[in-house]
């Protein structure tokens, strides 16, 4: 252990406000992928999910000042980048999610099985066909494996309601995937 | 339900619940069934290795964006007429002294808000420090207001209420700020 103090999040914050601003980058590469992930899945897309996140951290260092707790300045960010990706879900909804899906699918698995690769993708674009919001408890649970708890703790929801979404979205996703078959 | 509905306690093993050997027998294909389902999905970690550089230049061009003031002949502003949204009821009161060489005007900003505890102003003249420009109560309950001295140009604002909501003001014109929200514009 060296003797140096670890800046915590609330630390580098305070400094951000108090008129350092070069330490923002101290937190856009310490949070820039945690939920690279969750965007890019709720998203359909890997390019739409970095234009979303880069969004995110210059509407988080514009709206800094209303960080109410700078230590969790990342459950702050995520509730930004998710506002974010609800919003940008709303406006493309009509655009091209079974391209977008497509897209997703193949870049990442392109050396997976071709079976899995296909049920990957059947399973990504009945993903995109549930709301937002039971496609972000899906993702949440399944993709980044939190637990119902924690998922409310983070959504600032109940664990009742959460379970009555994912439950919906279970059903609707087997519609789609037998829809598909 | 409908025949595409999972049975109840499918959904349990799905949640993580129960496991397949708890399912009665009669259930344990259609639990098969969801749980293949869940061998599809995609946990590939996704990186953003480029992103730094794109939100460091981002926001330096953001910093360094203001610079284009026109010089543009002031004109003298009006009372914009009240318009209800929602809670907030916003009117720009902004008076200029028509001087063709005058590189400043002054401007009132009002907001009717009376449910507010705190109203400021946030816009590019203030690098949308929401702490800078504080609205203060007038006479009038509910009524906030700030004068301002700006350079003449075209700058763009909202109102902040309570430290969280931002308010477009609905008498002035609108572009979007890129981020789903709007900003008001002003033009000097």
């Amino acid at each position: 252990m060296s003797g140096r103090e670890v800046a915590t999040d609330g630390h580098v914050v305070r400094a951000i406000l108090a008129g350092d601003t070069e330490r923002y980058g101290e937190l856009v590469t310490k949070y820039r992928d945690r939920y690279a992930r969750y965007a890019s899945r709720m998203l359909g897309s890997a390019d739409a999910a970095e234009d979303a996140v880069q969004d995110a951290f210059v509407r988080a260092y514009d709206q800094l000042a209303q960080c109410r707790d700078p230590d969790n300045f990342v459950g702050w960010f995520f509730l930004i980048l998710r506002n974010r990706c609800f919003a940008e879900r709303r406006r493309s909804k009509d655009v091209a999610p079974l391209e977008a899906a497509g897209a997703v699918a193949a870049a990442e698995k392109s050396d997976a099985p071709v079976e899995m690769a296909e049920r990957r993708r059947a399973l990504q674009h009945a993903l995109l066909e549930l709301t937002a919001e039971q496609r972000e408890v899906f993702v949440l649970k399944h993709v980044e494996g939190l637990s119902y708890g924690e998922i409310a703790e983070r959504l600032k929801t109940s664990v009742a309601s959460l379970k009555m979404r994912m439950h919906r979205a279970y059903d609707r996703l087997r519609e789609q995937l037998r829809g598909r078959a | 339900m409908t025949m595409s509905d999972f049975h109840p306690q499918v959904k349990q093993l799905l949640d993580g619940e129960l496991s397949l050997a708890d399912l009665p027998s009669a259930l344990r294909a259609e639990g098969e069934e969801a749980l293949r389902m869940l061998t599809a999905v995609d946990r590939e970690p996704v990186t953003f290795p480029g992103l730094d550089t794109r939100v460091r230049a981002e926001l330096r061009r953001r910093r360094e964006a203001p610079g284009f003031w026109r010089r543009l002949r002031l004109r003298p502003w009006t009372l914009v007429p009240a318009f209800a949204a929602g809670a907030a009821l916003a009117l720009l009161l902004s008076r200029s002294v028509p001087t063709p060489q005058a590189t400043t005007a002054t401007v009132r900003f009002v907001l009717f808000a009376p449910d507010a505890q705190q109203v400021a102003l946030a816009g590019t003249f203030n690098q949308w420090d929401t702490a800078a420009t504080p609205l203060l109560r007038t006479g009038t309950p509910g009524v906030w207001a700030a004068t301002l001295t700006l350079p003449a140009g075209q700058h763009q604002y909202a109102f902040v209420v309570d430290g969280a909501r931002w308010i477009a003001d609905p008498a002035a014109p609108a572009v979007d700020d890129g981020f789903g929200r709007q900003n008001s514009v002003l033009s000097l």
